[in-house]
Order: structure tokens, then C-alpha cells, then sequence
């Protein structure tokens, strides 16, 4: 039984990737608490500033379509969510190619239609990653969730991907991957 | 995915770990890749140097000290590997035009790439997906990544293309078509029928390139004659055809008559506003830009050699053009299509991702309007948030250029 609860930011559709992480971060070295300082200091202006994301405190963040859009291959826009100290984010759809590194990274990017319609900034949610529901504290709301795969949790508990292979490949059973 | 994966048949949604037959990566991401990998295991050992493609595109010529010492950093760790295929400056190209056009994506294989254009691919009947930085280390210690089997989505495109009505065309009439609704979000995008039978390769892959843009996962062309001459002298590796089943499932079928597509125009700021030219007829702009690995191909530079021969740029126009891989340089100038485009007033600049992500050789600034022929117009990707970009074929920047305002190129007979 895990159940993680926090306060939520409420984003809109087409949430991008080049506005989490601006152009002039797109080099910068994979590392959380650096790539948070400035993540998603595009997206609003609320956090266009260092630590502006950060300091806002939020645990979860809310979406509709095609969160973290724009066709960015760079992990950063995952890994500075991380760093802010983001557990889960709960979206009618993702991007594909942040859907994957959020998957790599441990971070749950959970699919939920239409959550966003029924939560405001600030909302208190939980989120029972057994079951997969989100209950919206503040209103009274509980949504489900698309469960998540095996091999996804799998990951998320060697601590991301990287991990995952590193051990693989020390004990052996990487030639096992199929 | 299943053939590549060892099984007999995969279903949508299940998630695989599939052999992939080339990994690509470039200046921009490429350093980082080698760390990770190097993270993963104490033997270093990469799965298959060959078969990892290194290429410097996006910072090279480095236009600053900051990205000089990067490529420098690039190459001293490419080189300690002794990688036979690294693209370097003076052999260098866009990495998604390199792959294709020197053969290192082939029908029925999975190839991959740390740049969200690597769908180019599937011009040749390849699956090629972008990936990040943890994907890309894994594929070059393992030679594997994995894979959600994704739903498929069918194009039949029939009809007869109209003069100077380029793929571009077809791909941005699709993105009007389609919008950024979610629908296509990890679909796989095959493109079917009568009118892609009849495109040549360049065509192909301007479709198959801007398939990202959609939000899907992957665009595809089945291989034929087209692609078999195309690979014949540069493939490296063996290949079979491929198509899908007769009897295949899709998720959705959409029919175009690619009769019906004329010159098309996507409107700053947002890819999916998309309209006829004739709604835009008659707008000013100040620049013009051909490149990329969307549309920096000999055949898109040949249409605007059509169009331009004989012709001036308008005074109050500049027009950058590059080429996407030096072999693409070599034929344009072989051709004679950059002496036609320089005797017009265009300037050509050295093969780079250039100024498509706002790095380099023509960057926007304050108050542009840009006329472009790549892939993507949100606020600021070339430059300044202050800049607006028209997307649109390179048939359509040559004969708008001339008037220094959009123009269809239908209008005259070139």
C-alpha cells in the first residue's frame, strides 16, 4: 500500500516541453536538484524565476492533452520535475517521448481523463499507486486511472532504468531481456 | 516489433524489448549518452561500433566558445571509441538525412535516435523513434530498447499531385486535419496508397519527418522499387521487404485526394493552424529560410532552382539556404541549383540544423517574419519570442521570395 498526498498544480492542455525546460538548459547535465531550479519557468510566469517551481511546494501536477508535448528528446523537463520534488502527474494524455523518460526515471505519469476538469490549483490530492486511484481531498472527487504495466513498476523500484540494466548487467541477466 | 523482438506477434500495448539494428546520436545530446553508457557497466563495451551513427549537426560550425568546446569534448570522446561512422565537420549533415541517405536505416529494423525527427526513418519502411539520453546508453551497451507495441493508423492518400504541390503539402494539410487533439498521440502513422506509391524518397521523408509534429509515435512508408533503388548503393546491412497484412487492424483509416491539397501554409505560433495559401496570399516578409532535415533535400533545392532561375529575391528579403548532408551540397552544386539560387540573392550556409531551433547561421530576432520551410513555428524556436513563423513548402518560400510576400506558386509558369 502506497499512498502519496499533496497539494496539486493545474496546468492546462499542451503543457510543452520546450516551455518546462527553456532552449538555453537543453545541454545542461542531467542532474534533479540542478534541472529543477528554472523547470517550467516557460509555462508560467508564476516560475519564471530560480527556484520558482520549487518553492511553490506542489507534489503533484494536473493536466489534460498531451502533456509535455513538443517533441523534445531531452530528459531534463523529467528529471527537474523530480528535483521539485514532483511524485506523480495525472494527465488525460502524454507525449510519448517524456511518457518514456518519466517511465525511466521512476516518475509515475499516470493517464486519467479528464482530472484536470475537476481539480483547481492548490487542490490536496492522494494517490494510491496499488489501485491507481486519485482522490481529490478538497472536493470530494475520486478518479481511476490507466493501471500501470509490471515492467514499468519494476523500474520505478530499481530506481529507474539505468539501475534497472546496471543490475542486469552485473548479475548476468541482461542477455534475458525480451 | 515482433520480428525484432524475437516473437510472433506482439498486440498494442504490450511493452517489448526489441534489438535495434542502429542508434544515432549528435553533438547536442551525444556526450551525455557516452557518460551514461559508460555509467553502466565497468567494461565499457559498446554493443556494436558500427552500428552506432555519431554526427555533429546542431552546433556544428560551432557559432560559439561554449559550443566549440562541447564539439570538442564530442569529439575527443568519439574518437577514443574509434567510431567508423562519425559525421564530422566536413562530412557532416543533418543526423536524420545522414541516416537515410548513407544507409543506416533499413525496412523491417528498428533504428533510433536522441532527436525527435529520428521518425525520417520510416521513409525507408524502418521504425525510427526518438529516444533520450538513458534510452540511447542502454541500445549502445545492449543493442536493445524498449518498445510499447503501439495502435496503427492508416493514410490512404489517392489522387494526383498538382504542380508544385510538394509532401510538405500533404504534411501540414494532415496537421490541419488532424490537430494536436491527442487522437495520434503514439500511433503509428502508414501512409498508404497511389500518391505515396509515387513519391519519390525526399517526399517520403518530409511525410515521414513531421509525423512528430503530429504527437505520433512513428510514421511509415512500406518499401517498394522506390526504396530498394534508393538503398541499392548505400545500404549497409541485408534487408527484406516488408508490408502489413492484408488484413491488418487499424485504429482509424483516413482517405486524402492529394488532388485536392494545393500549396499549404502553417500560421505562427501554433503547427495545427493550418490553411490554404490563398487565405495568406499577399503577406510580407522580411526572411526565408530552405533547410533542415524536413526539407533541405536536393529535390526541395531543385523546385526552387525551377522557380528561381532568372529571378531576384526581393530587396527586402534575406533568404538563408542549407543543405542538409554535404552530399546533398555537392549534387545541389553539381546540378547548378546553388549558382541559379545564389545569382538570385540567396545565401547558402554550410550543413547544420542551422537556424530551425534558434542556434545558428540566421537566428530570428525581434520583429522578423519568417517565411520558413521547417518543421516547427512555436514562439521563439528560431530565435526571438518576438519573431513570427509561416511554415510552408520550399516551392512556396522561392516564389513568395521573388515578391518579398506570400505568393502561390501556382500563380505563374516558372
Amino acid at each position: 500500500m502506497a499512498i502519496i498526498t499533496g497539494k496539486a498544480w493545474v496546468a492546462k492542455n499542451y503543457v510543452m516541453s520546450f516551455d518546462m525546460i527553456l532552449q538555453k538548459f537543453w545541454t545542461s547535465p542531467i542532474n534533479p536538484a540542478e534541472n529543477a531550479k528554472w523547470v517550467m519557468a516557460g509555462v508560467a510566469e508564476e516560475f519564471n524565476r530560480e527556484n520558482g517551481f520549487i518553492d511553490a511546494g506542489y507534489t503533484f501536477i494536473v493536466a489534460g492533452h498531451n502533456f509535455a508535448g513538443g517533441g523534445k528528446s531531452i530528459e531534463h523537463c523529467v528529471t527537474g520535475l523530480i528535483g521539485a520534488g514532483i511524485q506523480a502527474v495525472f494527465a488525460t494524455s502524454f507525449a510519448r517521448l517524456q511518457f518514456r523518460n518519466a517511465i525511466n526515471y521512476g516518475l509515475p505519469f499516470i493517464t486519467s481523463k479528464d482530472i484536470n476538469l475537476e481539480c483547481t490549483t492548490g487542490d490536496e490530492l492522494s494517490y494510491d499507486s496499488d489501485t491507481g486511484v486519485i482522490t481529490n481531498l478538497t472536493n470530494g472527487k475520486v478518479f481511476t486511472s490507466v493501471p500501470v504495466a509490471p515492467f514499468v513498476a519494476e523500474v520505478a523500484a530499481s530506481g529507474g532504468l539505468m539501475n534497472f540494466i546496471r543490475n542486469k548487467i552485473a548479475d548476468g541477466s541482461i542477455h534475458d531481456l525480451h | 516489433m515482433a520480428h525484432n523482438s524475437g516473437r510472433t506477434a506482439v498486440v498494442p500495448g504490450q511493452l517489448v524489448w526489441v534489438d535495434v539494428h542502429t542508434v544515432m546520436t549528435m553533438d547536442y545530446l551525444g556526450k551525455q549518452c557516452f557518460s551514461a553508457f559508460e555509467s553502466l557497466s565497468p567494461d565499457k563495451k559498446l554493443f556494436d561500433k558500427e552500428r552506432l551513427i555519431c554526427v555533429s549537426d546542431h552546433l556544428a560550425p560551432p557559432p560559439t566558445e561554449q559550443f566549440a568546446t562541447m564539439l570538442n569534448e564530442w569529439r575527443e570522446i568519439v574518437h577514443s571509441y574509434d567510431i567508423p561512422y562519425f559525421y564530422d565537420l566536413g562530412r557532416q549533415g543533418i543526423a536524420h538525412q545522414l541516416m537515410v541517405e548513407q544507409g543506416h536505416v533499413l525496412p523491417g529494423k528498428v533504428s533510433i535516435g536522441t532527436d525527435s525527427h529520428a521518425n525520417t526513418y520510416g521513409a525507408v519502411g524502418a521504425v525510427g523513434n526518438a529516444i533520450g539520453v538513458t534510452d540511447a546508453a542502454i541500445a549502445m551497451a545492449t543493442g536493445k530498447c524498449w518498445f510499447r507495441v503501439p495502435e496503427s493508423v492508416k493514410f490512404v492518400i489517392k489522387g494526383t499531385w498538382q504542380p508544385w504541390v510538394m509532401a510538405k503539402d500533404l504534411s501540414l494539410h494532415i496537421m490541419g486535419m488532424m490537430h494536436w487533439n491527442g487522437h495520434l498521440i503514439y500511433k503509428t502513422l502508414e501512409f498508404t496508397g497511389p500518391a505515396i506509391e509515387s513519391l519519390d524518397m525526399a517526399g517520403r521523408m518530409t511525410l515521414c519527418n513531421m509525423t512528430v509534429d503530429l504527437g505520433a509515435k512513428n510514421g511509415i512508408v512500406a518499401p517498394d522499387a522506390t526504396t530498394a533503388n534508393f538503398l541499392k548503393p548505400v545500404q549497409k546491412g541485408d534487408w527484406e521487404f516488408v508490408s502489413s497484412d492484408e488484413d491488418a487492424h487499424y485504429d482509424a483509416v483516413y482517405e486524402v485526394d492529394v488532388t485536392q491539397v494545393g500549396p499549404t501554409v502553417s500560421m505562427p505560433d501554433k503547427l495545427d493552424d493550418v490553411v490554404p495559401i490563398d487565405k495568406v496570399v499577399g503577406t510580407k516578409f522580411n526572411k526565408a529560410f530552405v533547410g533542415t532535415c524536413t526539407n533541405g533535400r536536393t529535390e526541395d533545392f531543385a523546385i526552387m532552382a525551377k522557380i528561381l532561375e532568372g529571378q531576384q529575391i526581393h530587396r527586402n528579403v534575406n533568404m538563408v539556404c542549407i543543405p542538409a548532408s554535404q552530399a546533398v551540397y555537392l549534387e545541389c552544386i553539381q546540378k547548378g541549383y546553388f549558382e541559379t539560387l545564389i545569382r538570385a540573392g540567396a545565401a547558402i550556409e554550410t550543413p547544420s540544423c542551422g537556424p530551425c531551433a534558434g542556434i545558428h547561421t540566421g537566428v530570428a530576432g525581434d520583429g522578423d517574419i519568417i517565411l520558413s520551410a521547417g518543421n516547427r513555428n512555436m514562439k521563439g524556436r528560431m530565435g526571438s519570442k518576438n519573431a513570427k513563423i509561416f511554415l510552408t513548402s520550399p516551392a512556396v518560400v522561392a516564389a513568395s521570395a521573388i515578391k518579398g510576400e506570400i505568393t502561390d506558386p501556382r500563380s505563374q509558369n516558372w
